[in-house]
């Protein structure tokens, strides 16, 4: 099933080419708004499930194509990324220390909205294309093993990054990493039995229609099990949490001014991204060999 | 006001050595949570519920503190952003140290009365920070730091519980920990604080004074602290911005301690630290951190 917001914050299934709103179906979840419905829906699903398949079998949608699509977690209760979790197209033999960082979740947008990029002095402004795990029930000190009974879905994630702003030597994930709009997710939650094999999806990201990342989820560093038992052994994780998988670093390049973004994983579809940047500053454009260098270890 | 949740968090406000139940005149809030319950009221005080609840204290006999169970005030707050070394260690450096700060997960608050939790992975040690926390007002985005000041909603005690020597500089192995946010007992509304960088921090473990600080030596101060914090991060009703703390003074937190804080005005909170592994560090003020950050050694 994808699960989506649409128009004023209406919650949908996709059918086919079209959008079913279910908001009758799940009308008596309390809800403070738009924000907290999708992880609260999450929350009960298996007692809401049979009620929306039953409406959107029956009910008629609307062209997806005829409506604003609205990121499906507005508010996740936490983001938390992974910090360098890729082996970079198997150029590291053994992953990197596990890590991650939280990410401001006031910084959601979705599919057609605009990355505003600070008038900070970054030295560039990075896309990282990444899978978005979205969990289904609360996870404190789950073991590998019994992880992927933790997840509800999937969706598209771009962890936007501000490069070179913070105290050297330091964790500086909130200036690098928390600005407003840095956090696209969508345009669909997918449930986990639409995606085949988690450890291999693939990603794919393009700046104005030139592909930049193109990677599997199989060159994953830590594996998405042994992600949830160590991100849920220190923070209790809740049903509509996101986890940013991290990225591939090999196909990093800028965002700026006027750049349109598109990203998108097999299968749960392509968020469509602006990017706006009063200072119309300019950097190279095409893949940023340096990052993509210096994580490799070249 | 003071403002607490309690037994079945229950809303209620501090009368004197009581608790006024404040439950009926919030029980039109459309709020799955306490924490919704708290945002809403915060985000309606001004219009709608402090005279509400000032009406309500003069008339009710409240029930004796003592006789009931005080929950943390925010119980997950949306975000708790959390100043990194912003003291000037009683003066020891000449300048704030370049501004930073962290995520520390909502899930790790826990309120008076309750436990830290040290879990058991090779840390080198766990160390109390005691810190004044800023509750915001309203929504705050970009915000200079002039009008800073109409953000916030009041002040609570926080211990930022921290372990030390994990994953590098990782502040989420360090400081996101389920329970290393003690908070409250109260959240006590800016109108009862006459000057927030002139408070005095307290810390006591088992008795013992650890942590003796005034937020006057706060590195960055609150204006400019919610300047480049909304900057970046929209802060919200609700949202915490915990300010740094003083690290001289700091010590380990182990099993079986009593820890408590108490900023000047903000009531005094206790927590109790269990550590199954029942590791044993020195029972004092930690000296080596101390001089590292105030540059000594």
């Amino acid at each position: 099933m994808k699960l989506v917001f649409f128009n004023e914050f209406n919650l949908g299934v996709v059918k086919g080419q079209d959008v079913v709103d279910i908001s009758e179906a799940v009308k008596n979840i309390p809800r403070v708004g738009p924000g907290d419905l999708m992880s609260r829906l999450i929350e009960r699903f298996d007692d809401y499930r049979a009620a929306i398949e039953a409406l959107v079998s029956t009910g008629s949608g609307v062209p997806i194509d005829s409506v604003r699509l609205r990121a499906p977690l507005p508010k996740p209760g936490k983001i938390l990324c992974m910090a360098g979790n890729y082996l970079e197209n198997g150029t590291l033999t053994e992953p990197r220390p596990i890590n991650g960082f939280l990410k401001n979740r006031n910084a959601v947008i979705g599919d057609g909205d605009t990355v505003i990029l600070p008038p900070a002095p970054v030295t560039i402004f990075h896309h990282e294309a990444e899978a978005g795990l979205v969990i289904g029930k609360k996870a404190s000190k789950v073991k590998a093993a019994d992880a992927y009974d933790y997840i509800f879905g999937y969706t598209n994630v771009i962890d936007v990054s501000a490069r070179g702003l913070g105290p050297e030597g330091m964790d500086a994930f909130f200036m690098g990493k928390s600005w407003h709009s840095f956090a696209p997710i969508g345009p669909y939650l997918v449930t986990a039995e639409e995606v085949p094999d988690p450890q291999d999806m693939h990603i794919q990201l393009w700046v104005n229609g030139d592909i930049r990342q193109d990677y599997s989820t199989s060159d994953m560093g830590h594996k998405i099990p042994e992600t949830i038992e160590w991100a849920s052994s220190i923070a209790t994780l809740n049903p509509g949490d996101v986890l940013f998988l991290g990225t591939n670093h090999q196909g990093l390049g800028s965002l700026q001014d006027g750049d349109q973004v598109e990203m998108g994983i097999e299968g749960l579809g392509r968020i469509h991204l602006n990017i706006n940047e009063n200072l119309k500053r300019e950097w190279a454009r095409g893949v940023d060999r340096s990052v993509a260098d210096r994580i490799a270890g070249r | 006001m003071k403002l607490v949740f309690f037994n079945d968090n229950k809303l209620g406000l501090i009368k004197d050595n009581t608790v006024v139940d404040l439950s009926g005149l919030v029980g039109e809030i459309n709020a799955p949570t306490p924490q919704d319950l708290i945002n809403t009221v915060i985000s309606e005080f001004d219009s709608r519920y402090r005279a509400r609840f000032l009406l309500e204290s003069e008339s009710a006999t409240g029930i004796p503190i003592k006789d009931v169970n005080i929950h943390a005030p925010l119980p997950k707050p949306g975000q708790i952003v959390a100043m990194a070394a912003n003291y000037l260690e009683n003066g020891a450096l000449s300048e704030p140290r370049p501004i930073n700060a962290f995520f520390k997960s909502p899930e790790s608050v826990i309120g008076n009365g309750e436990t830290v939790v040290i879990p058991p992975v090779p840390a080198t040690i766990f160390h109390h920070e005691a810190e004044l926390g800023i509750v915001i007002g309203k929504v705050a985005e970009n915000v200079p730091a002039d009008q800073a000041e109409k953000h916030i909603f009041g002040y609570v005690n926080f211990i930022d519980v921290s372990a030390r020597g994990l994953g590098g500089v990782s502040f989420y192995w360090g400081k996101s920990w389920d329970t290393f946010g003690p908070m409250g007992p109260y959240l006590v509304t800016a109108d009862e604080i006459e000057d927030d960088q002139n408070l005095q921090v307290k810390l006591w473990v088992n008795n013992q004074l650890r942590q003796d600080y005034n937020t006057s030596d706060m590195g960055h101060k609150i204006p400019r602290i919610i300047e480049w914090a909304s900057s970046i991060v929209r802060l919200e009703p609700g949202d915490i911005v915990i300010c740094g703390t003083n690290h001289q003074g700091l010590g380990a937190v182990q099993d079986g301690d009593s820890v408590e804080i108490e900023t000047e005005g903000l009531g005094k909170l206790q927590v109790s630290v269990r550590d199954n592994l029942k590791r044993a560090w020195p029972a004092s003020v930690d000296k080596e951190i101390g001089d590292r950050v105030a540059g000594r050694n």
